[in-house]
């Protein structure tokens, strides 16, 4: 890991497990990452929403810790969500705006108590984010660190989960509530485990220094984990209409356009993007994020346009073909579009019809 | 891998097998292996003429969308309807149950290759 040089990918802790298991590995977000390993995708998708459970290798994605008297006014000033709501050992979904109101990154909050913080931030804005943080706490008594260096995340993701992760963990996790973490030990080291994920099923992610990636690694797959790729994270993310930076959310659209508004307080006080947004909303959203099922054969692709009576509307941020819901995607349409309309989607010179539905696209299992 | 001798083969990991004036298309093992799992497959039209080296068909894994030639050129008499509902048949089968098209041939083909010569070409 570390510095990541010119054209140089950096290597998770368990870039040589990956390998060994004959791990396809392809670059993702300055990372040589395995996209699936040997079973093929179809098995592994299969292992975490048929009742197995999923091991995900996630250390590329970041943390940063926020820690002094200030932490929570400074969260409150440069995330989205309104902080203030979580108590000691919970999680929040929230967002980094610029002062545009755009996304500078979607993260999530763990709070450890009032005056530390945790933050996981994606892999590809990982330096920006903290660059950002850093220029930011000149007003505020706190110091942002950057952990991520130090951190290997894993995330466990399937009904089977919780029984396959308890005998490592030193605490119980049918206690620890959705959205919620606990703080104890993994072969007599510092871990934390939170009952989180991007899969729309029950699990858990898993924060554990380097020095036991391995072990924890093995131990899991002994236990009866399969290994998932980025192929299958990323069709089961899409599965439950979960945003993902680069896709539905850049630097170019706001809360407003994405649907994020839910994790966007505009009471709780002033914030980085705060003005803009509200503004945003008064003025309407320049386009807007829905959800859609073809109902003929064919897969929805990311960029594939998307028709709306005939009229080029916008295009799909995210599309593919679900086991169990066949061809579904996200995209942006024009805002008059979002509701009414006959929609298609051009797939090779074919327009496919389509029908506006919700997300999720198939069940979610998470424990709420 | 298996490479079936009876069959021809193109650089791009197509087979095709002549019966009379008949030619059954196909993938290769090499290739639905490196496509991985095979979740779609758009079929041509019957009664559409294709020429050799002509994109004729579609198959798409979970990542990749990948066109499919013909080797040899002709009219498309017969699809395989099956790999609509069941696309893996493609992996599971290649050679046999996974086939794509048939077409009645018109003389074209793209530069064919024995079993030998296509393993020796996987090999280079």
């Amino acid at each position: 890991m570390i510095d990541v040089a010119a054209n140089k990918l950096a290597k998770t802790p368990l870039h040589d497990e990956h390998v060994a298991l004959g791990g396809k590995m392809v670059p993702f977000a300055g990372f040589e990452m395995p996209v699936q390993y040997p079973s093929g995708v179809l098995k592994e998708y299969h292992a975490v929403r048929d009742g197995g459970a999923g091991l995900f290798d996630i250390s590329h994605m970041g943390q940063v810790r926020v820690t002094g008297a200030d932490s929570l006014k400074f969260l409150q000033y440069v995330t989205t969500n309104d902080v203030s709501r979580l108590v000691d050992g919970q999680v929040q979904y929230s967002a980094l705006l610029n002062e545009s109101g755009a996304f500078i990154d979607d993260i999530t909050i763990y709070r450890v108590s009032d005056n530390e913080y945790y933050l996981c931030i994606n892999a590809a804005n990982r330096r920006k984010d903290a660059a950002h943080l850093q220029t930011q706490t000149a007003n505020f008594d706190v110091k942002v660190a950057d952990e991520s260096d130090e951190t290997t995340l894993l995330a466990l993701q399937g009904a089977n989960a919780q029984a396959l992760l308890q005998p490592l963990f030193s605490s119980s996790l049918e206690d620890i509530g959705y959205y919620h973490f606990a703080q104890g030990k993994i072969a007599d080291v510092d871990a934390m485990i939170s009952r989180t994920g991007y899969t729309g099923e029950d699990g858990f992610e898993i924060y554990i220094p380097n020095g036991i990636a391995v072990e924890v690694w093995k131990r899991l797959l002994a236990g009866g984990a399969t290994p998932i790729g980025l192929a299958v994270r990323d069709m089961l993310r899409t599965e439950m209409g979960y945003a993902l930076y680069g896709h539905e959310i850049s630097d170019t659209v706001t809360p407003v356009e994405a649907k994020l508004m839910w994790v966007t307080k505009l009471d709780k006080g002033d914030f980085i993007g705060r003005n803009a947004v509200e503004a945003r909303k008064a003025a309407g959203p320049k386009k807007r994020l829905i959800a859609l099922q073809l109902t003929e054969r064919g897969i929805p692709r990311e960029h594939y346009k998307v028709f709306v009576d005939g009229e080029e509307s916008g295009e799909v941020t995210s599309g593919m073909h679900s086991p169990m819901a066949g061809g579904v995607a996200l995209a942006y349409v024009k805002p008059e579009h979002a509701k009414s309309g006959d929609l298609s989607v051009a797939i090779r010179n074919k327009y496919i019809p389509a029908e506006r539905t919700t997300t999720p696209f198939v069940r979610s299992n998470v424990r709420k | 891998m298996t490479i079936p001798a009876e069959l021809k083969y193109t650089k791009e990991h197509e087979w095709v097998r002549v019966e009379g004036n008949v030619a059954t298309f196909g993938i290769s093992d090499h290739a639905q292996e490196a496509l991985g799992d095979i979740v779609f497959v758009e079929l041509p039209e019957i009664g559409r003429t294709v020429g050799a080296g002509e994109a004729y068909a579609v198959v798409e894994s979970v990542k990749a969308v990948s066109d499919i030639y013909a080797p040899v050129a002709g009219e498309v008499i017969e699809v395989n309807g099956a790999l609509e509902s069941e696309p893996e048949k493609v992996n599971a089968d290649p050679y046999g149950a996974g086939w794509i098209a048939k077409v009645k041939m018109s003389g074209d083909a793209v530069k064919l290759l024995t079993g030998d010569e296509y393993n020796t070409f996987l090999e280079e």
